[in-house]
C-alpha cells in the first residue's frame, strides 16, 4: 500500500491514543468526582517540567515518572485539601476555582524556569521501518504505552476492591458512607490519581512539544471535548470521545488540512452538546 | 459529602469552561500616576498570553534607550518615561488601552511589538494623532499616517535568503507552511514571487489555525511525500517550535532543508538541538553578531540587567531601536505633529543594537543575516549588506 496512507493511518491511531492519555485523568476527575477541574492542562504542563528538570540535572528519562508522581500526588493531595474538599456539590464553583489554580501553577512554573520555550530530547530517537513506511519510534512506543496505561486503568477499576468502592461512590454517596467507606478520603485519593494521570501524559509528550508554562492551555479544552462527546463516567466513553474527536481531527487533517481538522473538531462538540448532550456513551 | 453532578449539563461545562479560558487572557493593565513635563510613550508589547515571552526582553530594551536618552537630556529636554502596556491580548483590548492612554494620560508617543492585527487595531484607534512607531518583522506595506515601521519586511527576509538557496544549495521545489493570519500570507505571497524568479516552483502551501493547539503529524507526512527541497516556514512561537521536532522526529531534517522567517533565539532554544538540522533563518539581528556595536550594546544590557537578563532576540532590540528613533524623529520634527514627523522621518538616522540605521519612506533598509542553526546556535553563512524594505511609502 502506498506508504503516505499508512503514514496518516498511523497518526490517526497516534492521535486518538495520545488524547485518551491526556485525557485520562480528567476523565477520573471530571468524570468521577464531578470536578470542573480547567487545571488539568497545567499538572500535563508540570510532568513536562518534570521531565525537563530530570534531563537537564542528566538523570536517566524514566527518573521522571516517578519525579513527576510525586511532585503531582503532593500537590494534587494539597490542592484537594484545601480547594476541591470543600467544593464537591458545587461545580461552577469548581471551575472557577480551578480556572484560579490554573493562573497559578502557571505562574509558579514561570518563576521557576521563566517564560521561555524549553526542549526535552526525544528519549528514544530516529524512526524504524513499520508496516512499509518510517516511523518515529518513540510515537510508537507511545502508542503501546498510552494503550497499556488505558488497559491497567480499565483492569484496576472493574477488578480491585478500591475499584469497586469508587464506583459505590460514584453511584451513591450517603450509602457507600452507611456502608463504611470512607468517602472524604477515597475521594482525595481519586483526586490525586487524576493530577498523577495528568502529570504522567505530560512527561510522556514533553520530548515532542515546546515546554513552557502556557502548554497546559492546548489540552484542556481538547480533554473537555473528549469527554463531552463520548460521555461521563466510563472508559468506553473515554475511548470513544477520543477515537471521535481525535480521529476526525487526524483524518480530516489528513485528507485536507489542518484547519478543516480543528474546525471538524469544534462542529463535531457543537453538535453533541446540542443533539447528544450524554454523550455516545451515557451512563445510567 | 456527595459527589453528585446534578443541575448542571455538558452543555453549561463547556461554555463557562470556554469562558474561563478567555478570561485566562484577559489583559493586565499598568496605570502610572501623572507627572507633568515627561515625555509620555505608550509601549504596547505582549505582558500575557502565549507571546508573553517576548515580553522581558522588549521591555528590558526599551526601558535601556530610555536610560540611554534620559541620561543626555531626554526629548526635546523631557524625560521619557514607558507606559508598558499589554498587547498579547486581542487587537480590540490594545485598542482600548490605546484611548486611555491618550486620554488619561496623554501619551506622546507610541511604540508597538505585536502581531500586525493588533497594529491594524491601534493604527484605527491612534488616527495619526501622535507617531506610532510599529517595531517587529512584518509583511510589509503599512503606510498610515504618521506611522513608522522598523522591521524587517518579505523583501528583506525571503528575496535574499531564497536567492541564496536557489544558487548555493540549488533549490528548486518549495512546500510553504504557516500560520492563517495576515503575517505569514503576505510573506508567502511575495516569497513565491521570489521562488519563480530564481526558477523554482511550489509544490505545496498550507496554512494551520493560529492560536489553535496544533499538532504536525499530517502536515509533516504530507511534506515527506511531496518531496520538496526547501520548506519555508511562517509559523510563529509554539507552532513553530512544535513543527520543527515533528519534522526532525519524522526524520526529514536530514533530506529537506528548512527556511524560518520568525526564528529567534527564544524558538530556537525550544526547537532545541537535536531538531535544528538543516535549519535556516534569515533575520535583521541575531544575538551573537560579533560586530563592535552589538558587544557594545550587550555590555550596556548586561550591566543593567545582570544574569537574569532575558533572552535578546531580533523581537526584543527592536523596543531599543523603537525609543532611540522615537528620540531623533520627535527631535527632528520638534514635536510630534504628524506632517512635521513624516518630512523629518525621510532619512532620519537612529542607533540599533546592531549599529546605526537609516529610514526611508517610512520604513528601514538594512543588513540581513542569513543563519544555519548549529544546535541552539545560530551560525551566520551569509550577511547580505543594506537590503532595501521595498515597500517604501510614498508620502
Amino acid at each position: 500500500m502506498d506508504p503516505l496512507i499508512v503514514t496518516q493511518a498511523i497518526n490517526v491511531v497516534y492521535a486518538v491514543s495520545i488524547l485518551a492519555v491526556l485525557a485520562l485523568g480528567l476523565a477520573v476527575i471530571f468524570g468521577l468526582l464531578g470536578v470542573l477541574n480547567i487545571a488539568h492542562g497545567e499538572f500535563i504542563m508540570i510532568g513536562a517540567y518534570c521531565a525537563y528538570v530530570t534531563e537537564s540535572r542528566g538523570w536517566p528519562y524514566l527518573v521522571a515518572v516517578p519525579l513527576t508522581l510525586a511532585v503531582c500526588s503532593l500537590l494534587g493531595a494539597a490542592v484537594e485539601w484545601i480547594m476541591i474538599r470543600r467544593l464537591y456539590r458545587r461545580p461552577f464553583d469548581t471551575l472557577v476555582a480551578t480556572w484560579g489554580l490554573s493562573l497559578l501553577l502557571r505562574k509558579i512554573a514561570e518563576a521557576f524556569f521563566g517564560p521561555g520555550f524549553r526542549s526535552v530530547t526525544i528519549p528514544l530517537p530516529g524512526t524504524i521501518k513499520f508496516l512499509g513506511t518510517e516511523y518515529p519510534i518513540y510515537r510508537l512506543m507511545l502508542i503501546v504505552v498510552s494503550l497499556a496505561v488505558v488497559s491497567v486503568l480499565v483492569i484496576w477499576y472493574g477488578r480491585s476492591r478500591t475499584g469497586s468502592r469508587i464506583r459505590a461512590m460514584v453511584n451513591n454517596p450517603e450509602l457507600a458512607q452507611a456502608q463504611g467507606i470512607s468517602v472524604r478520603r477515597l475521594a482525595a485519593a481519586t483526586f490525586v490519581v487524576g493530577t498523577c494521570l495528568a502529570g504522567f501524559a505530560g512527561v510522556m509528550v514533553a520530548p515532542l512539544v515546546p515546554v513552557q508554562p502556557f502548554m497546559g492551555l492546548d489540552y484542556v479544552l481538547r480533554s473537555f471535548f473528549v469527554l463531552i462527546v463520548g460521555g461521563l463516567g466510563s472508559v468506553s466513553g473515554l475511548l470513544s470521545g477520543a477515537v471521535v474527536i481525535g480521529g476526525f481531527d487526524s483524518v480530516i487533517s489528513a485528507v485536507t488540512d489542518a484547519a478543516n481538522g480543528y474546525f471538524a473538531v469544534l462542529v463535531l462538540a457543537i453538535l453533541f452538546l446540542w443533539l447528544r448532550p450524554r454523550g455516545i456513551v451515557a451512563r445510567a | 459529602m456527595a459527589i453528585e453532578k446534578k443541575g448542571f449539563t455538558r452543555r453549561t461545562i463547556l461554555g463557562t469552561a470556554a469562558a474561563g479560558l478567555a478570561l485566562g487572557t484577559a489583559p493586565s493593565l499598568i496605570r502610572p500616576a501623572a507627572a507633568a513635563g515627561e515625555f509620555k510613550i505608550g509601549l504596547f508589547i505582549p505582558l500575557s498570553g502565549p507571546a508573553s515571552l517576548f515580553g522581558p526582553s522588549s521591555q528590558a530594551c526599551a526601558e535601556l534607550a530610555a536610560d540611554e536618552v534620559n541620561k543626555n537630556g531626554g526629548i526635546l529636554g523631557r524625560p521619557i518615561k514607558l507606559l508598558a502596556t499589554d498587547a498579547g491580548g486581542p487587537p480590540a483590548e490594545s485598542a482600548k488601552s490605546a484611548v486611555r492612554l491618550m486620554l488619561e494620560e496623554k501619551a506622546d508617543l507610541f511604540i508597538g511589538m505585536h502581531d500586525s492585527a493588533t497594529r491594524e487595531a491601534l493604527v484605527a484607534t491612534i488616527k495619526g494623532k501622535v507617531p506610532y512607531i510599529y517595531t517587529p518583522v512584518y509583511e510589509g506595506g503599512e503606510c498610515d499616517f504618521n506611522v513608522y515601521s522598523l522591521g524587517e519586511t518579505p523583501n528583506q527576509q525571503a528575496r535574499p535568503s531564497i536567492g541564496w538557496l536557489a544558487g548555493e544549495q540549488k533549490a528548486k521545489t518549495y512546500y510553504l507552511i504557516g500560520d492563517d493570519y495576515v503575517w505569514p500570507h503576505k510573506t508567502n505571497a511575495e516569497a513565491k514571487k521570489y521562488i519563480a524568479e530564481s526558477g523554482g516552483s511550489v509544490t505545496g502551501e498550507e496554512y494551520v489555525p493560529f492560536g489553535a493547539p496544533n499538532k504536525f503529524e499530517e502536515v509533516v507526512t504530507r511534506i515527506k511525500s511531496a518531496k520538496p527541497d526547501v520548506v519555508v516556514i511562517t509559523l510563529v512561537g509554539a507552532d513553530n517550535v512544535n513543527f520543527n521536532r515533528t519534522f526532525a522526529g519524522f526524520g526529514l531534517d536530514k533530506d529537506i532543508a528548512r527556511l524560518a522567517f520568525l526564528l529567534e533565539e527564544n524558538t530556537l532554544m525550544g526547537v532545541g538541538a537535536e531538531s535544528s538540522a538543516n535549519l535556516y533563518s534569515c533575520m535583521g539581528y541575531f544575538a551573537n553578531d560579533p560586530s563592535a556595536a552589538n558587544t557594545k550594546f550587550k555590555a550596556a544590557y548586561q550591566a543593567k540587567l545582570g544574569d537574569k537578563a532575558p533572552l535578546l532576540n531580533t523581537l526584543g532590540i527592536s523596543c531599543y531601536a523603537g525609543v532611540k528613533s522615537a528620540h531623533q524623529l520627535v527631535t527632528k520634527a520638534e514635536g510630534t505633529d504628524g506632517k512635521k514627523c513624516m518630512a523629518a522621518s525621510e532619512g532620519l538616522t537612529f542607533e540599533t543594537a546592531s549599529g546605526p540605521a537609516t529610514m526611508h519612506g517610512r520604513q528601514v533598509d538594512k543588513a540581513m543575516f542569513l543563519a544555519n542553526c548549529k544546535g541552539t546556535q545560530f551560525n551566520v553563512v551569509k550577511t547580505f549588506s543594506d537590503v532595501k524594505s521595498g515597500s517604501e511609502c510614498k508620502a
